[in-house]
């Protein structure tokens, strides 16, 4: 009996023989990674003029003789805002390169005309089309401001009377959304605090701002700029929840988070953070939470803005736009 | 019924509680390490500090309490204090270790909390892919460091789940039916994107007697639907069939074991189904009662798309860096893992399952980075094992003979060439000393070669690893260290470049050529078995970056205890 078994487990290990795989290979065939390159179908677009807003988009295809690496750049001629694509392919379609009209650096696209740009890491090739955008994408979300119809009159702010200072809402071409920002410059030496704008829910119409109440799925995003040669700048946000829903928020008894950020940049930066990632800090030191200690994203009252700066580091600039609240993802502009 | 079937006890569980009388019992281990290097390169270098000291204390304090007599509790913190901190500062503490263990009716083993876990080394297992040769006299206590902080004991992972094993025992046809269940935690959800992602599975072993045992094993990775915004759920299974079977004659034992079976991966929005592929593991097996001999002669058959990242998980994940001297030169170039590093920084290693490729270094393993369970190798291996009478000599050999199953870029395939082996010479029993005297040298070579007559096709990397160590009794319990390990490799591979979903984009030429050599010598006092004290000093010189070699001197002190 013993040596049955013996011979049918010695049976049931010489079972199998593998299908011939001689002609297959995992991964790009490195005869076309080693070969002549050569452009065989010119880079076109899948339409020359698209409307973002209207939820279109427009994809870019090319052939090529091997897989490279190929990098498409979208310049708005008038914003000057880019948008770059990269693969690794010897084929280039609508898979790998369509554009919603969104930005890779700010600022966000206009309507404009954009120049599409094709290029090769490893070849001098260059092919370029155009491409009318009729009007810019829109964004979902809950829009705090983006400053283009002036400041509103639920909004309070205080400025210190400093020098050269400068908060107000400006219009130029410098905007990265629209046509208009808000401007945060001056000299306060004898305080921390330069100047401060809070953003009220009540200035849109409700007690609270009208947001999801998982902080998870929650996301702030706010455009933000920074001075050559300043590095001085702390934009800091604070969010007050009203946690008892009195209608008030009662900072000893009631969460209270903040987003510091230290503006160590040149030029725009959109800065986004998931609500429930957002410490509670006192004097900028992380620290508990003088509530219930849950962030609460539907609870939210008022959004304080405060441009802060060492009061010995002198004069101070930061510019800020496009204020949202977006949900489930961090805004892509 | 009861004369058909009679549930066991687990035996091991209910005697391990009944040696049990105290309650409450302190388990764990201490050390220090301290350490003092001096490095050097050959390009001008101003800006790294050439000397750096450096060490801690820790402790591992358990309490293991057994309420009753089968139930065990195990709580152990672990408190560490870097050197140069003072009232507090540089002291971390943390918890080690955390589970409940016991035995259900006499008759159902469970472990809730930290499980350490194996099943096959084809579905669940810790292969130890990266240090190829046997450690010992230097490197030995350090790989034992190593062990230590990764919880690495007979190539289990630790995990953090649940476990349960039971059997049950028949009177004809079949001995005994083992059935092993485990299921843990991968990943929690991060409530947006990312599901909760379980490891589970089991196997049931049939032992129809001591002449044959088969198993049937199965393990998967799932994710979670509904526990994040994200619809696309992964899932990665596998099924095996494991057996050993054993002729045992008058003066020989002839056996035959393996383990073959299936994997399947994909996510479920993947509508190219994911990879699925089969993999054979079978091997027969020879031992001469009388000599001690024992050889294996074996097949394997590893798919291009056999995924089991229970068995596939690597250790060690060569893109992380350095944590000493990371970067060196003026231009502070990064310095890459060498094999120093692999033996002195337990912080490289993980006890974490991966799903996905991890990265692997081909100079250190290109045969079988992933060990025994690597995809798209196929061939024989062998194996020898043989000791002379007094024990004096004892020898170890692997080899292997592979080659891949598919091609990489190309339709022209690697072939492999491994071999593993360990000599031992114990002079106490060649000469009857009574103090300890051991000699070990182990050996590996490893060589990969694709010809093509194309130029880019081609690929040739050798690599060769030497070591030798000494322990010497000077005088009771007083022990002299030596080691020497020497390691080079030459040659050229194409590393592919893998997208997130594992799938080969590209390729990056790799052009290896250096050598690294590290002595060492020490002395080491055991104060009991599980107490020692051991100084060292070593020498380290590494030639494998283009940029500049570089040369390192360490001495180190060493205080190990395990209560």
């Amino acid at each position: 009996m013993k040596k049955y078994l013996f011979l049918f487990v010695l049976g049931l290990g010489l079972v199998a023989c593998r299908k011939d795989e001689v002609n297959q290979f995992d991964g790009p065939s490195l005869e076309d990674l080693n070969g002549a390159f050569v452009i065989i179908n010119s880079l076109q677009a899948s339409q020359d003029s698209v409307d973002f807003a209207a939820g279109e988009s427009v994809y870019f295809t090319a052939d090529l003789s091997k897989t490279s690496a190929w990098k498409i750049t979208i310049t708005g001629q008038t914003s000057g805002a880019v948008k770059e694509i990269t693969g690794l392919s010897s084929s280039i379609d609508v898979s790998q390169s369509l554009w919603t009209g969104n930005t890779t650096n700010l600022p966000i696209f206009k309507a404009e005309m954009c120049k599409v740009d094709l290029t090769f890491t490893n070849e001098p090739d260059t092919m370029t089309v155009y491409v009318k955008v009729l009007a810019p994408k829109t964004n979902t979300g809950f829009l705090i401001s983006d400053f283009e119809t002036g400041f509103n009159g639920g909004w309070t702010s205080f400025v210190q009377a400093g020098a050269n200072m400068d908060f107000q809402i400006k219009s130029d071409v410098s905007a990265p959304e629209g046509n208009s920002y808000y401007n945060m410059a001056g000299t306060v030496d004898w305080d921390w605090l330069i100047g401060l704008v809070n953003f009220n829910a009540s200035a849109y119409g409700a007690s609270t701002f009208p947001l999801s109440s998982n902080p998870n799925n929650v996301y702030f995003n706010v455009m933000v700029y920074g001075e050559s040669g300043l590095t001085n700048s702390l934009v800091l946000f604070q969010f007050e929840e009203d946690e008892n829903g009195d209608g008030a928020f009662t900072s000893a008894s009631e969460d209270m988070y903040s987003l510091q950020v230290t503006v160590d940049w040149v030029g725009w930066k959109m800065v986004s953070i998931k609500y429930s990632d957002i410490p509670c800090l006192v004097n900028g030191s992380p620290a508990a939470p003088a509530g219930e200690g849950t962030h609460q994203s539907d609870k939210i009252k008022t959004i304080n803005m405060l441009h802060l700066a060492n009061p010995v580091s002198g004069f101070a600039k930061a510019k800020l736009d496009y204020m949202i609240f977006t949900e489930n993802a961090p805004l892509n502009p | 019924m009861k004369n058909i079937l009679t549930v066991i006890i687990t035996l091991i569980a209910v005697s391990s509680f009944s040696q049990e009388d105290k309650k409450v019992q302190y388990v764990g281990g201490a050390r220090s390490i301290i350490s003092n290097a001096d490095f050097s390169s050959d390009q001008e270098d101003t800006v790294t500090s050439r000397k750096n000291s450096g060490g801690y204390a820790l402790i591992d304090l358990g309490f293991k309490i057994n309420p009753n007599a089968s139930t065990e509790i195990l709580g152990m913190v672990r408190i560490k204090n870097a050197f140069g901190g003072f009232w507090g500062s540089g002291v971390t503490f943390d918890v080690r270790q955390l589970y409940v263990k016991g035995v259900v009716k006499n008759a159902l083993r469970y472990q809730i909390g930290n499980i350490d876990y194996k099943l096959t080394p084809y579905t669940f297992y810790n292969h130890n892919a990266d240090l190829l040769v046997q450690s010992s006299s230097v490197l030995k206590i350090k790989e034992e460091v190593l062990n230590y902080e990764s919880f690495y004991k007979n190539n289990t992972w630790r995990q953090q789940g649940a476990a349960i094993d039971f059997a049950f025992q028949f009177p004809k046809v079949v001995d005994e039916i083992k059935v092993n269940a485990f299921i843990t935690r991968l990943n929690p959800s991060n409530l947006g994107n990312i599901l909760e992602r379980l490891y589970g599975g089991g196997n049931v072993i049939f032992t129809q007697s001591k002449y044959l045992t088969l198993g049937f094993n199965h393990v998967s990775i799932f994710d979670l639907k509904n526990t994040a915004l994200n619809d696309n759920a992964y899932r990665n299974n596998v099924s095996s069939v494991s057996y050993k079977a054993t002729l045992d004659l008058k003066k020989n034992i002839f056996g035959i074991s393996g383990e073959s079976g299936i994997s399947s991966s994909a996510l479920s929005l993947d509508t190219s189904g994911g990879l699925k592929d089969y993999f054979i593991n079978i091997q027969a097996n020879f031992q001469n009662k009388k000599s001690g001999l024992k050889v294996h002669l074996g097949y394997m058959d590893n798919g291009a798309d056999f995924r089991s990242f229970g068995a596939q998980s690597k250790r060690v994940d060569f893109n992380q860096l350095n944590n000493f001297y990371e970067r060196y030169t003026n231009d502070q170039i990064i310095r890459p893992l060498s094999n120093y590093d692999l033996y002195n920084d337990p912080t490289l290693y993980s006890n974490s399952i991966t799903t996905g490729i991890m990265a692997y270094n081909p100079a250190v393993n290109n045969v079988l980075p992933y060990g025994i369970a690597t995809f798209n190798r196929r061939g024989l291996f062998a194996g020898l094992t043989v000791s002379n009478k007094q024990k004096s000599v004892k020898f170890d050999a692997n080899y292997y003979r592979l080659g891949e199953v598919r091609g990489q870029g190309t339709i022209k395939l690697r072939s492999f060439n491994s071999i593993n082996s360990t000599v031992e010479f114990n002079f106490s029993n060649i000469f009857n000393w009574k103090k300890e005297q051991k000699l070990t040298a182990g050996f590996a070579f490893q060589d990969t070669k694709r010809t093509s007559d194309l130029a880019f096709e081609q690929i040739a990397l050798k690599s060769t690893t030497l070591n030798l160590g000494l322990e010497m009794e000077l005088v009771e319990d007083l022990y002299l260290l030596a080691n020497s390990y020497y390691f080079k490799s030459k040659g050229n591979e194409l590393m592919p470049v893998r997208n997130s979903e594992g799938e080969i984009i590209n390729f990056t030429p790799l052009n290896i050529s250096g050598e690294e050599l590290c002595l060492a010598g020490g002395l080491k006092y055991n104060f009991t078995p599980s107490i020692y004290l051991a100084a060292i000093y070593e020498s380290n010189t590494n030639s494998f970056s283009s940029v500049s070699s570089y040369r390192y001197n360490q001495f180190y002190i060493y205080y190990i205890m395990k209560f």
